[in-house]
């Protein structure tokens, strides 16, 4: 039964239904379901296969956001089950959109997936300063910082946050992406990596940490 | 030929002396390089008409697009206090809410605890919508309202008198030579700026005919706006559409909640005006411009690059070529904002001589121009145009 039930869950999940997804979560953990494993068989499947058909152009970004809520929405009853290990899972991404950019739906996206993929992902929100980042880091330990940016006259604020973690020598692995950042710009700054999308970047993510092998990376 | 003409030849398809050039240029662009104070340009009509006219003529370019709204004359008796800093400006106003002004981008303003607001999905009621102004100068009001003016306006008298101010002064001084263009917000990009981003899209998945309520209703406001332009004598009217392309939403979204919307405005503006009406869709749009000319539309802009976007020039000219013009499109970034001289005459002239043939091609950014693009390579448009735009009459 709660085979079949897993299953529902990742269906609730990849059909964005919010209030299903809650209920067989409700139901799961009432039957005794441990909450890791209720994350691991029911909602993970479930985005991962949202994120597949995201790649492929199958669905788009308002199927996105409504599974990333049926997600959320359940993740809310599991979490506080789960142990700081088990949260923390494949690793911890501090993201945010940088000093003066407003838009965040790109990097929004991308911290979805990543919770998707497994990992723990510390979202500061918009217009963040280098203190913002480098305090957030070094709280939580993380083991990759991600920066978006979709305007021109921001992008360059990328580089003052890489210069602040080089002076202050932490060790955490740079990822950057949005509408005008390139390869070459990523590499120009000192990144250690650019996503030109939400999947890309869960995989540059996974490479940084070295879940992936380096073949499998984006370039 | 003068460029008034060579523009409006070139939107209505037809060859001209040369290829034309306009661009959009950034609200940064001009905070940075017209020489006037960014807070005369957000704020006051006269500020942005003369920011436009500076470089306009300093470009060279055949014709320029009035894209923001104009502003309450009286703004200033609303204004607290201002703090000039390294970054910009802080504009507070007496109601304790404050706007930003960067130095080189657009301002924003914020609620006194530095939130921005936005209704919910579930207290908005289709009735009460006509337009949405995104750059009003207090953002987004729930029910819309114009500035520090308390009530809503009458849909019968919705626009108020100020907001044509641009676009006469600019008609004033230099409509005889060159075209003047101006601009409304799409339905569907004043519903996700009326929710903020995500929640509009999730409406069209949680209940998709109040969505088209509302966009019902923001059409009207659309087509009121592009004909009470159209009567101050603006030469196109272009329908901003920013947020229609691949990167948000698929084709089938596309024909739903944009194409009905802004058929109805194409039609309901051409109805009564005999000018052209042309859209603007930013970043993934080459899987869409045939639905994108359903809507009957008689041109196309931006029409963004790899790796911006995903339109190949040829391409879109074999699709487009007699049908509708094509205003676009060199990439801001990584040609306009990074290249040298030498670089952005290399790739402006294969797209020169790739647009022209045909007619119906206006030599143009593909998005705007971004605020820190050196003005020389700017300049370098209308000379390349010269170059190589050249037909033979």
């Amino acid at each position: 039964m709660t085979v079949e039930l897993l299953k529902e869950l990742s269906d609730a999940v990849i059909d964005g239904n919010k209030d299903k997804s809650v209920e067989l979560t409700n139901k799961l953990l009432d039957l005794g379901m441990n909450a890791k494993d209720i994350l691991d068989n029911g909602l993970l499947p479930g985005m991962e296969v949202v994120g597949i058909r995201f790649r492929d152009n199958i669905i788009f970004v308002p199927q996105v956001l409504i599974s990333a809520r049926a997600m959320k929405s359940s993740l809310a009853l599991l979490e506080p089950l789960l142990s700081k290990a088990e949260l923390k899972g494949s690793g911890t991404v501090i993201i945010g959109t940088v000093k003066g950019d407003i838009h965040d739906i790109g990097k929004n996206i991308v911290a979805m997936m990543l919770r998707s993929s497994g990992f723990s992902v510390i979202d500061l929100g918009i217009d963040t300063r280098a203190e913002k980042f480098l305090d957030a880091i070094k709280k939580e330990n993380a083991e990759i910082v991600g920066m978006s940016a979709l305007l021109t006259t921001t992008m360059g604020y990328m580089k003052t946050v890489i210069d602040r973690i080089k002076e202050e020598n932490i060790l955490v692995k740079v990822m950057v992406g949005g509408a005008p950042i390139s390869k070459a710009f990523a590499d120009q700054i000192g990144a250690d990596g650019y996503a030109k999308n939400a999947t890309d970047a869960v995989k540059l993510a996974k490479s940084l940490i070295g879940i992936v092998t380096k073949e499998e990376t984006v370039e | 030929m003068t460029p008034k003409e060579r523009m409006n030849n070139a939107m209505h398809l037809k060859e001209t002396d040369r290829v034309p050039v306009m661009c959009q240029l950034s609200i940064g662009h001009y905070f940075l390089y017209s020489g006037i104070d960014p807070i005369d340009i957000w704020f006051s009509s006269e500020g942005f008409a003369e920011a436009l006219l500076r470089l306009r003529d300093r470009y060279s370019f055949d014709g320029v697009l009035i894209n923001l709204p104009g502003r309450d004359p009286d703004y200033k008796k609303f204004v607290s206090r201002i703090d000039r800093n390294d970054d910009g400006a802080i504009v507070n106003w007496k109601n304790g809410n404050y706007t930003t002004v960067p130095k080189d981008d657009n301002p924003h303003y914020y609620q006194n605890d530095g939130s921005r607001y936005f209704p919910s999905f579930e207290e908005i009621k289709p009735e009460e919508l006509f337009y949405i102004e995104p750059w009003d100068i207090t953002d987004i009001t729930y029910p819309y309202t114009w500035g520090f003016e308390k009530e809503p306006r009458p849909f019968n008298d919705f626009f108020p008198g100020y907001h044509f101010d641009s676009i006469k002064i600019v008609k004033q001084k230099i409509g005889d030579l060159y075209s003047v263009h101006s601009e409304v917000f799409s339905p569907w990009s004043q519903f996700l700026e009326l929710l903020n981003y995500e929640n509009a899209l999730m409406a069209i998945m949680d209940d998709p005919e109040k969505v088209k309520a509302c966009l019902d209703r923001l059409t009207e406001g659309s087509i009121d706006l592009g004909k009470k332009q159209a009567k101050e004598g603006v030469d196109a009217v272009l329908i901003s559409s920013a947020f229609a392309g691949a990167g948000l939403i698929s084709r089938e979204q596309y024909e739903e909640f944009v194409l009905p919307y802004e058929k109805r405005i194409v039609e309901g503006i051409r109805n009564e005006f005999d000018i052209p009406v042309y859209t603007h869709t930013c970043g993934s749009i080459g899987d869409r411009l045939d639905l994108m000319m359903a809507t009957g539309t008689n041109g196309i802009d931006t029409l963004d690059p790899p790796p911006l976007g995903t339109v190949d020039l040829e391409e879109a000219k074999r699709i487009l070529t007699g049908r509708v013009f094509i205003k676009g499109n060199i990439d801001p970034v990584n040609t306009l904002l990074n290249c040298d001289e030498t670089g952005v005459e290399k790739d402006v002239a294969w797209r020169i001589n790739t647009g022209k043939a045909g007619g119906g091609f206006i030599l143009s950014s593909a998005c705007s121009i971004a605020p820190y693009t050196p003005q020389k390579n700017i300049r370098l448009l209308s000379i390349l145009a010269e170059k190589f735009g050249k037909y033979n009459l």
